[in-house]
């Protein structure tokens, strides 16, 4: 079906099949490969050229191989642009692991078939018909919408509203988990307005916190809380995942970098994830239209410079870039303490 | 010369025939093609659907107007192969079921912006598919009340309506007066508004029918068959003889000309089960019949299906 021989071991679920985890290298996990704000497909001034796409997206993975880069992690769960056959193409072609997320959120980008169903009351989905959804594209395969399931996911994301989390983020966090528990395979969760309250409902349906990744702790608002620490004192990880991005409500790659070093220095190197957080290719975002060169290379050409100017050892390092990121994606069974053992 | 577009390209509103204005060829709310469980195959979905146009064709049907909103399964070269081979005309919508079926880029945009594009979908074309958009599809999200963005939705048909000439097609005709100020403030003649759906059970009791005939609106009794007679009903249902009398009385009180009738049934539902036995063809099995056992003539009849929608449909200019 892949191509890929079965393989031994621990493995982690790419588009082009099982992976052993061994080979996954240089891992960036909260990527967008092609990010389309659901609905832009249809719009009269939106064009989707997937032969133009491809180019993109292959000279930037190109790119993040050509530094050292092995896996990209697209975050952008089943309906943000994803397509399945295209992350396919782009994987054989470029010689990158790609790794590909079922899950959806916040409420405000779902579709009315989760919100207002056609049933009187329209009541919006419950968490177990999205652990349903989340984890059949794990165990059954992703979703060509009406046409066919291709691959495992390898992960589920989910997000939260920013203003605080709604009763169907709600519903989609806890069903994330289900899900997560269901299958082995991980949760990634972008917190809302409080990062610790947000982890908590993963874990209260019984994930244990290594199978989680918190994205956004980055922001300015995380940074002020001491969020970062908490969420690594609680056992998940801590993605910084807007490495590159200063302001718009973020981090300096410098404060960054510090909050790295303070994390390693404070016994929580084995929790600590990053990323660069630009779409390859944005549809349906005028502001994102003109995305950089080489998004995904500037992790490892100008940010772990950075980290080793703040006193991180090569080993401390490979440990956040490489044995990290493929603890968090190797699929399961994970029982709480193994996690501990690990 | 009146014309109408087709999803095959205009034609003269002479050749529109007997219309069923309010149809869907599939339905699915936005989302549910990521759930298996409704997924069909070509083959399947060509089986379900081609004989209903068949015998609608066969009937003596001449135009059915899909009125599947953007992001709710519109599949318009879908639609052309099917008015190709089975020679029923079917005008596409533009615009939206209502603001809670369209997609964050769209929830998200301006009224300029959306005016825009339903413009475009009237005047360039649907995607790539060349086909053009005849009406325009407005709605009243769940809830009974408009959203800010039903009105931002209802005022952008406005504004296109105006520009293009191809009049708009409301899903509920509740909270008529906001749609009616709106349609006013933007100097859309209420004519060019089918105001549908006045005649559902869950609906029919709140919706003011003959206060928005008398501002001019024209009124769609556009869900026969829906009724609670049938093995499972969907929560819309209504008895049958209640909906014919309603309709008939709303006729006989001097509004034959600004009535519109239809079935609102799928042909092969995309994203939900669907009402087994409810098809388009209701309107010559059933209501016609029930229309002739109650009286009216062939004129009226023909006033109803053929010459109101040749009027409501032309594109005005």
């Amino acid at each position: 079906m892949n191509g890929n021989p079965p393989a031994e071991g621990p493995t982690v679920n790419t588009v082009l099949g099982p992976v052993p985890a061994s080979e996954l290298g240089v891992i960036s996990v909260h990527e967008a490969l092609l990010s389309v704000v659901p609905g832009a497909e249809h719009a009269f001034d939106v064009t989707i050229d997937r032969a133009e796409i491809f180019e993109a997206l292959a000279a930037k993975l190109r790119d993040f191989r050509g530094h050292g880069g092995g896996t990209i992690v697209d975050s952008t769960g089943m309906f943000h642009g994803r397509d399945v056959r295209l992350l396919e193409a782009l994987s054989r072609a470029t010689g990158v692991h790609i790794v590909a997320s079922t899950g959806m959120g916040p409420e405000e980008l779902l579709g009315g078939y989760f919100l207002t169903p056609q049933t009187n009351p329209p009541t919006p989905w419950p968490a177990e018909k999205f652990a349903d959804l989340f984890g059949k594209e794990v165990t059954e395969g992703m979703v060509v919408p009406r046409v066919e399931r291709r691959g495992a996911a390898g992960l589920v994301t989910t997000t939260a509203t920013r203003e605080g989390m709604t009763a169907t983020d709600e519903s989609l966090f806890r069903g994330a988990a289900h899900a997560a528990v269901s299958t082995g395979v991980p949760v990634s969760i972008r917190f809302g307005a409080d990062a610790v309250h947000d982890l908590e409902i993963v874990l209260d349906e019984g994930l244990p916190a290594g199978r989680v990744v918190v994205g956004g702790l980055d922001r300015t608002d995380a940074y002020a809380a001491g969020w970062p620490l908490a969420v690594a004192r609680r056992g998940a990880y801590v993605a910084l995942d807007h490495v590159g991005t200063e302001g718009d409500g973020h981090v300096s790659d410098a404060e960054r970098a510090a909050l790295v070093a303070e994390l390693v220095e404070s016994g929580h190197g084995d929790r600590v994830l990053l990323s660069i957080g630009t779409p390859g290719v944005s549809k349906g975002e005028p502001t994102r239209d003109l995305t950089p060169e080489q998004p995904w290379s500037h992790l490892l050409t100008t940010f772990v410079p950075l980290l080793k100017t703040r006193g991180l050892s090569d080993e401390d390092v490979q440990r956040i870039v490489v044995d990290n990121p493929r603890d968090l994606l190797t699929v399961g069974p994970h029982a709480a303490h193994e996690q501990e053992v690990a | 010369m009146p014309r109408v577009n087709t999803v095959l390209g205009p034609i003269p509103t002479e050749e529109l025939g007997l219309v069923a204005v309010h149809e869907h060829i599939g339905y699915g709310m936005p989302g549910s093609e990521l759930d298996t469980r409704w997924w069909k195959t070509p083959e399947e979905r060509y089986d379900e659907t081609v004989p209903k146009l068949r015998q609608f064709h066969e009937y003596g049907g001449g135009t059915f107007v899909d009125a599947t909103g953007i992001c709710n399964g519109r599949d318009v070269n879908y639609y052309q192969s099917l008015s190709e081979k089975t020679g029923v005309h079917i005008v596409a919508s533009t615009g939206f079921v209502g603001g809670d079926t369209a997609l964050p880029f769209f929830a998200r945009a301006t009224v300029d912006y959306l005016a825009a594009h339903f413009t475009h979908e009237i005047t360039v074309g649907i995607g790539n598919t060349g086909g053009k958009a005849g009406i325009i599809k407005v709605g009243v999200s769940r809830g009974g009340r408009m959203t800010d963005l039903d009105k931002r939705i209802y005022r952008a048909a406005a504004r296109a309506a105006l520009a293009t000439g191809v009049p708009v097609l409301t899903h509920l005709a509740i909270d008529a007066e906001n749609a009616i100020a709106i349609f006013t403030e933007e100097g859309l003649p209420l004519d060019r508004v089918l105001f549908g759906h006045v005649d559902d059970g869950v609906n029919a009791d709140k919706t003011r029918d003959t206060w928005i005939a008398d501002q001019g609106g024209r009124i769609g009794f556009d869900t026969f068959g829906y009724e609670t007679e049938l093995p499972d009903p969907p929560f819309w249902a209504r008895p049958r003889k209640e909906r014919l009398e309603h309709f008939l009385r709303f006729i006989g009180e001097g509004r034959l000309h600004q009535v519109l009738a239809s079935a609102d049934a799928n042909c092969s539902p995309l994203g939900w089960p669907g009402v087994e036995g409810h098809t388009v063809n209701y309107i010559f099995e059933d209501l016609i019949p029930d229309l002739r056992a109650a009286g009216l003539d062939e004129a009226a009849i023909r006033t109803i299906f053929v010459d109101n929608p040749a009027s409501f449909l032309s594109i005005a200019n």
